[in-house]
């Protein structure tokens, strides 16, 4: 999706669905229209109703009771469109991941969908605990094909070294245990 | 009752019937009672000092079975003009799992009691709505999610399984109504506001029932955050991991409640916290009130259609924000506190970046609000709309600059001090006028003097350590800690557990005591008026909901229960 | 009159929105960013993972490695992580630009290679682990650090007497 030709042919239209978040993420999303950041200027733009959206800017960790009016949110948003997971809550179930009365951000909605034959949208995660507004835009840009993605999975793996027996110049163990029992009881070598 | 001293506070509860009272920390008393005997002490405690000398703060459930012994109730009353909280503790009957309910005394209670009903299930009996407040109508019966023997990551879709029902479906808006009225049944008809109506940023629910224009009543059906933060906090977390979760209740005033829940674990064990820290918190919890209150006087002035006002409002608090992010290291989630001290220093240069922008603010804020003040469609739009008399606020028990917009001079960093307040003066905005209108002015006045705290702050602040040594915390002690957010009084109650942990940790935000007057307010108002009316208390409803809800099981429909609404106030 | 008075202070008020994102954003000193695992100091203790309270740090023992795994995903960047490490192995970056189409992409793993113990031969603690402990015993027990805790109280209570012949 991102980098390649945009699949909006106007500007982005933004519905915000908050599924049960703090609002830090949500006062984040507001601000981006503020004078400061003013993302209208990219051609964003926040509507009212998610008939009208292209991306949904989705906040909070789905509780169960917000569940029903989310999905129906969701469903409500015609093709094409773009979920921009928004915080530690959406992309991994922030803080109360495994609280029972928490579905756990949108994989795990997405799981729900899927079991009623919904598919997944695709998704840009943003996160933050709340991420910053322009970490918000730069998500929100990157959904339109406009940025580049810099973050990328990261792994390490250690060299098995050679041999991983007792290196050389360490005692036999038997004389070393009963050394240590020894000033152990005795209280001295 | 004029600041009564101990004794004489001693005195009268064990005439009224305590069986003990004493003191856990400074500002609190812990007054044991029997629950044959609840009535009679809270109805002499209102006669000595009538509806405006004790407000009802919150009650706690708690379920102290694995303790050896029943249910207990908490109820905390707060005695502003005595400098006290009250810790009213109750044992239940053990028969029963029951306590009097004091909501006909204290119609304040009434929601507190209902959550403790909800989540541990202890009866109140003789409560005048005992239904479902924080769990859905249908959740399944004898499932109590606070009780000890509930594992808090049991999701509801496993409580679910194979009950055949989607947890998804969702809940049918009952669109009609009947309400009996003297002249029979009359049928209404209902305009459900949420839960993502473009006013509101939350998902809550409230249902006003107009006839025309006029509404007749409202009811406020919410509680869609709940995120099970009491039982993961007794469950998974440890002491100093709760400050993090407690400031993400909300994403506004998270650092008031990270203040107070440690200001509750440290009273309740004796933490003498290093008199640095404790100028840096209230350093911070002021430069909150600031943001919180350009915020909502941006929200403000974009629902009564004026959308420069937000952008103005945004602009200025900008200055706040980034200031914030070069004290704590984000713009919100300051992440500052830990039981005993603060994590951060602010040096000089800090300092000086805070200076510089307070000037600003100062000088914008105040322009820009005199500038709005003189256009009429603004003062129309506010002026003797909303009304909340004086006594409703006080039955009702609202809090912070709702409350002192209806002329109740209560403000908890001068009532029971606390971080450094107790080292100024704090000068407390009061109106009389109890409209929209008295509110813009409290909150306007409350900018100011935050600006003004600062710099007295930081003038003041002493050289010192910024955490408390050696760390320690004995097993059931009990801790109230309360702090001046935005809002108004938000109290955390703790009972500790000793070493890591916490047996019990109940979050009340000022906005639960103030969402309960918003039937009052719109009653007899136009439709129109509806946004600007709930604005004007600030609602916070996710400092609201932080206890846990769970989806509904079946379709049924709830039967309305408009009768219990209408005979309030 | 207010309407005026606002229209002209707009009119004569400097640009103050920022040119983001064609011109970098600056986050000051302290701020709290991305968080990342150093590979080469972390020792697989696991004490970042016990502090962390959304468990976006987890440690779990795979095929003879011990994978600590940092799901930034889910983390709430508050630093308890890098104010607990003993050795300085996980910081907090200024970076925020975090965003990602993939929840896979928001992983870091850290695969350190797991010691077996010299009697029963099964893996216990990391290398860098035992070597550092190691580092740290005298002479005549240096070789204890390479036994298992298990082997190692059977042994004792073997020499000790404790354990029935």
């Amino acid at each position: 999706m991102a980098g390649s030709k945009p699949w909006f042919f106007r500007s982005t239209w933004v519905f915000h669905l908050n599924s049960g978040s703090c609002n830090g993420c949500d006062i984040e999303v507001l601000n981006m229209f503020a004078p400061t950041q003013d993302v209208e200027r990219l051609g964003v733009k926040l509507v009212g109703s998610p008939l009208h959206a292209d991306v949904v800017v989705f906040t909070g960790p789905v509780t169960y009771q917000a569940l029903p009016y989310v999905v129906e949110a969701l469903k409500a948003v015609p093709e094409p469109k773009a979920v921009v997971a928004c915080g530690s809550c959406a992309c991994g179930g922030g803080i109360w991941h495994d609280s029972y009365n928490v579905v756990g951000g949108v994989n795990a909605l997405y799981e729900i969908l899927e079991s009623q034959g919904i598919p997944k949208p695709t998704t840009i995660y943003v996160p933050g605990c709340p991420p910053k507004p322009e970490a918000i835009m730069y998500g929100v840009l990157l959904a339109r094909g406009l940025a580049e993605q810099r973050q990328r999975r990261e792994v390490f793996v250690e060299e098995v070294p050679e041999g991983l027996a007792i290196p050389e110049g360490v005692e036999g163990l038997e004389e070393v245990v009963a050394k240590a029992v020894k000033a152990f009881r005795y209280g001295g070598r | 009752m004029r600041r009564a001293s101990e004794y004489d506070l001693k005195l009268l509860l064990k005439s009224l019937g305590a069986e003990e009272v004493s003191e856990p920390h400074e500002g609190a008393l812990l007054v044991r009672v029997n629950w044959r005997r609840l009535p009679g002490l809270i109805q002499g405690l209102l006669r000595e000092v009538g509806l405006e000398g004790v407000r009802h703060s919150t009650c706690v459930g708690i379920d102290a079975r694995p303790l050896n012994s029943s249910f207990k109730v908490l109820h905390i009353l707060a005695l502003d003009a005595a400098r006290k909280y009250l810790i009213i503790e109750v044992e239940a009957r053990r028969d029963r799992a029951s306590v009097p309910s004091i909501t006909p005394l204290m119609p304040a209670a009434n929601w507190a009691e209902r959550e403790a009903m909800d989540l541990l299930g202890i009866r109140f009996e003789g409560h005048p709505e005992p239904y479902r407040l924080i769990l859905p109508d249908d959740w399944p019966e004898g499932i109590y999610p606070l009780r000890k023997d509930f594992p808090y990551n049991r999701k509801l879709s496993q409580l679910l399984k194979g009950s055949g029902r989607l947890s998804n479906e969702p809940r049918s808006f009952s669109a009609n109504y009947l309400v009996r009225q003297e002249e029979g049944w009359v049928k209404y008809a209902a305009v459900p506001f949420g839960p993502y109506h473009p006013a509101l940023h939350e998902p809550e629910y409230f249902e006003v029932l107009v006839e025309g224009e006029r509404v007749i009543d409202a009811r406020y059906r919410g509680f869609f955050v709940h995120r099970g933060m009491e039982k993961l906090a007794e469950s998974r977390m440890t002491v100093n991991q709760i400050p993090f979760l407690a400031e993400r209740i909300c994403g506004i005033c998270g650092y008031t409640h990270a203040c107070a829940y440690c200001q509750a674990v440290e009273a309740a064990a004796g933490i003498d916290v290093p008199e640095r820290a404790l100028y840096i918190r209230s350093i911070l919890l002021e430069i909150e009130r600031l943001h919180s209150h350009l915020l909502w006087f941006g929200v403000a002035y974009h629902v009564l259609g004026f959308d420069t006002g937000f952008m103005a409002m945004w602009r200025i608090r900008e200055d706040v924000m980034r200031v914030a992010e070069a004290l704590t290291g984000n713009r919100k989630t300051y992440g500052m506190n830990l039981v005993g001290g603060v994590r951060r220093d602010i040096d000089v240069k800090k300092a000086a970046l805070v200076l510089r922008m307070l000037d600003r603010v100062e000088r914008e804020f105040k322009e820009f609000y005199s500038h709005t003040l003189a256009m009429g469609e603004v003062v129309e739009r506010v002026k003797g709309v909303g009304v909340l008399t004086r006594e409703d606020a006080a039955k009702l028990g609202a809090v912070g600059p709702h409350a002192r917009a209806s002329g109740l001079s209560i403000d908890v960093r001068v009532d029971h001090p606390y971080a450094a307040y107790g080292f100024v003066d704090v000068n407390v905005a009061v109106q009389d006028s109890c409209d929209v209108l008295a509110r813009i002015v409290v909150r306007y006045e409350e900018v100011l003097e935050s600006i003004r705290l600062i710099r007295e702050f930081l003038t003041n602040m002493p050289e010192g350590e910024l955490m408390a040594e050696d760390v320690e915390i004995p097993p059931l002690r009990v801790g109230v800690g309360a702090t001046e957010a935005p809002r108004g009084e938000d109290v955390h109650v703790v009972v500790t557990s000793g070493g890591n942990k916490v047996y019990r940790w109940r979050p009340r935000a000022p906005s639960y005591m103030n969402l309960a007057t918003v039937p009052t307010m719109l009653r007899g108002e136009r439709l129109a008026n509806v946004p600007i009316i709930i604005a004007s208390i600030d609602p916070c409803f996710s400092c609201t909901d932080h206890v846990l809800v769970v989806d509904a099981r079946t379709g049924a429909k709830r039967v309305l229960r408009l009768g219990a609404l209408l005979k309030r106030g | 009159m207010g309407r005026l008075s606002i229209l002209a202070e707009g009119l004569s008020k400097h640009v103050v929105t920022e040119k983001y994102p064609y011109e970098p954003v600056e986050v000051p000193e302290g701020f709290r960013g991305k968080p990342r695992i150093d590979p080469s100091r972390c020792v697989g203790c696991g004490a970042c993972v016990n502090a962390c309270p959304p468990n976006a740090l987890s440690i779990a023992d795979e095929g003879g490695y011990r994978v600590l795994k940092l799901f930034i995903g889910r983390c709430i960047f508050c630093g308890r992580c890098e104010e607990v490490c003993p050795f300085q192995a996980i910081k907090l970056s200024k970076e925020f630009e975090l965003a990602a189409t993939d929840v896979g992409d928001l992983t870091q793993e850290v695969r350190l290679v797991m010691a077996k113990c010299a009697v029963c031969g099964e893996p216990y603690a990391t290398l860098r682990e035992v070597r550092k402990v190691a580092e740290a015993l005298p002479d005549g027990l240096r070789a204890l650090a390479y036994v298992c805790p298990r082997c190692r109280e059977l042994m004792t209570s073997h020499y000790a007497g404790f354990a029935r012949r």
